[in-house]
């Protein structure tokens, strides 16, 4: 039988305007040896002739009545399970969303739909940024969830903004989103291996949270959407971690939108490694602990209104007595 | 054992270029049209296996294909958004007419079971096509997400359009008036009338079944599949059977229903798990309770009397795309993920001489 590779996928969202048009031109007309299929849902937009760029309207399917946690795009299953019939003609899958789109059920579609939990798996979710414009669509919920779900953010238009305000700017969305890789970019120039190829959602990468988030100890909380880490050195009791993790995600599921992170749990020899989106939660047993590694828990959240779940106390209440 | 006259060999065998996508045989069972992932489509002698092409490969899929009832027309349509007809009667077969959409890849299309209209998916469209007229008769707006199936009551008056949420049918008599609307609260992604006209069942995206008694809005509910549940195949009923089985491809398994005589049972399920990848295709053989299964695992099974293995045919490695019995009950065509297309016949050692 036949061993077939997943098709990476690779989200990309944006307001409108900020550049994620001229970054998928980028991608098509770039020379990386990758044969690419693009849905898009914006017709119109691409400026190049190609077969596999695919136009599609967003259909959003509840899996689960009313539960926002567990939609999917309707439209996504329908098109990639009938391009999956010529997987030999692409090698990587670009999607692109609307400015209007909300992230969460194009991402949700990869892990909760069989057919492409099987067959693909997602690369990283890629946010384009316009720091020109951005300071008046900060309001916006999709702006912010667009940030807040990405692995990578391209602050772009660098060249038509002050380094002060690009700073603040970027602190801004440090505070909002920890785990992200934030590049400055002019007219979405980035390199490929920046945005193709980054494995965001493999279980096996290591968990990178910004080391200068980290080592603030306070966070400015003017948003909504915030990132929160929780670092514990003292091993964790496994069973009381599950009852909270499956607390949490029942009663604030909807407000968590990533989370990541490793855990040293209490007669464990290995790193217990895990992610999520919103309620929709994989962890694995990864590699074992070396000899001399210094065994601590590092989680990080991204979500609405963190401050109001006591993380901090409830987290701590799973360390063993 | 199965009975000899059930045990199929090889007639023929033909190849596309490309994953084989659809295959539907015409009335009388004496022509094969397939279709492939890269658009051809090219119709077989059912005997020989003699082809001709229709149409090349452009790249873009042909998605689905059909005879009308008579086997006038082949209808077929695909990611260009073109439904074609192609004439029959002629040798070669001529295009007849065709309609062209934008934007729109065309999943589904069906003939009504006694005139020469056609029923195809539009997005969150279908519509209806007299064809002999080339008049379009009704433009018919499921509203609530793309048309994931579309079906004609046996008795052609009424058509039922699936989709997410629910299933709405419509009377041919008034086009005009409001559906009937089935609130489902799932994604119903296949649907399927029993040959009598009794029973609607639709296969869902949240791994449940739904069948109703046509004139009973509320329906049986059936879960426990391993996925979400796919085509749907009812057998004809017979003398023993009043109520026709229900067969659903979920996963790895076939799962195949029948009525209980006792009406607090509802419907008593035996699974069928000798797949080992997932099925793409179930069908029975006309007349018949003999089941057919198509894999990716690269086998097609025969299963009598729902509960064991007859025959296990081959011939696609990389796995089977689709499965279709001629309407006789003679032929048994299937298609491969790798462009493969094989026809088996009743084995004639099976039969005496009289």
């Amino acid at each position: 039988m036949e061993t077939e590779t997943m098709v990476p996928v690779t989200v990309l969202t944006g307001y409108l305007g900020a550049g994620k048009t001229t970054l998928l031109n980028r991608i098509l007309t770039y020379e990386h040896g990758k044969k690419v299929a693009v849905i898009i849902n914006e017709f119109g937009e691409v400026g190049i002739d190609n077969q596999l760029v695919i136009d599609a309207d967003e259909e959003i399917f509840e899996m689960n009545n009313g539960c926002i946690c567990c939609t999917v795009r309707g439209d996504l299953i329908r098109i990639i399970g009938n391009l999956m019939k010529r997987r030999d003609k692409f090698d990587h899958l670009v999607i692109e969303t609307t400015g209007l789109a909300d992230p969460a059920p194009v991402i949700q579609t990869f892990f909760m739909d069989e057919d492409m939990r099987e067959q693909t798996q997602l690369d990283a979710v890629v946010t384009v940024v316009d720091t020109k414009h951005i300071s008046q669509h900060w309001d916006a919920e999709e702006v912010q969830e667009q940030i807040a779900f990405a692995d990578v953010i391209l602050l772009n238009k660098v060249d038509l903004v002050e380094a002060a305000n690009l700073n603040e700017l970027e602190q801004r969305i440090r505070g909002m989103n920890a785990m992200a890789k934030i590049y400055r970019t002019r007219n979405s120039e980035v390199e490929m291996d920046a945005i193709l190829g980054v494995n965001a959602f493999d279980l096996n990468q290591a968990l990178e949270i910004d080391p200068e988030f980290l080592s603030e100890t306070a966070h400015e909380h003017d948003e909504t959407v915030s990132s929160m880490a929780l670092v514990e050195s003292q091993p964790l009791d496994g069973e009381k971690l599950n009852i909270w993790m499956g607390e949490l995600l029942r009663t604030h599921g909807p407000d968590i939108f990533r989370m990541k992170g490793i855990l040293n749990i209490a007669g464990e020899e290995h790193r217990m490694v895990f992610q999520g989106v919103h309620m929709f939660f994989d962890g694995k047993a990864d590699r074992l602990w070396k000899p001399g590694e210094t065994r601590k828990s590092e989680l990080v959240f991204i979500g609405r209104h963190l401050e109001d779940m006591s993380l901090t106390e409830s987290f701590r209440a799973c360390v063993v007595n | 054992m199965p009975k000899k006259q059930d045990l199929l060999e090889l007639q023929w065998s033909s190849s596309l270029s490309e994953y084989v996508t659809a295959i539907a045989w015409s009335n009388q069972g004496q022509t094969l049209a397939a279709s492939s992932a890269s658009g051809e489509i090219v119709i077989y002698h059912g005997d020989s296996g003699e082809a001709i092409q229709l149409q090349a490969g452009c790249g873009q899929s042909i998605n689905c294909l059909s005879f009308s009832v008579n086997g006038e027309f082949l209808a077929t349509a695909g990611q260009e958004g073109i439904v074609r007809i192609w004439q029959m009667d002629t040798n070669p077969p001529q295009l007849w007419s065709e309609l062209e959409y934008q934007r729109v890849w065309i999943d589904r299309l069906e003939w009504h079971p006694q005139d020469p209209e056609l029923v195809f998916s539009l997005g969150r469209y279908a519509q209806v096509w007299n064809v002999p007229t080339k008049e379009i008769l009704t433009t018919l707006n499921f509203e609530w997400s793309s048309v994931l199936d579309l079906t004609w009551h046996p008795q052609g008056k009424d058509l039922a359009l699936s989709g997410n949420q629910g299933i709405k049918i419509w009377k041919r008599e008034d086009w005009d008036n409001d559906p009937q609307v089935w609130h489902t609260g799932t994604v119903n992604q296949a649907i399927a009338w029993s040959s009598d006209g009794d029973y609607l069942a639709s296969g869902n995206r949240d791994r449940t079944l739904l069948v109703w008694q046509w004139g009973n809005p509320y329906p049986w509910q059936m879960q426990g599949f391993p996925g979400k549940v796919g085509q749907l195949a009812w057998s004809k009923p017979t003398a023993q059977l009043k109520t026709p089985l229900l067969a659903t491809m979920s996963s790895t398994a076939v799962v195949v229903w029948q009525k209980s005589v006792d009406e607090a049972v509802g419907w008593e399920a035996k699974v069928l798990d000798w797949h080992t990848q997932k099925v793409n295709a179930i069908a029975f053989k006309p007349g018949s309770l003999l089941l057919t299964s198509a894999s990716e695992d690269g086998r097609v099974y025969l299963s009598q009397n729902t509960n064991r293995v007859g025959q296990m045919l081959k011939g696609a490695p990389q796995g089977f795309s689709c499965l279709n019995w001629d309407p006789q009950g003679r032929y048994l065509a299937a298609g491969g993920q790798h462009g493969e297309v094989l026809v088996w016949t009743t084995s004639r050692r099976g039969q005496g001489f009289g």
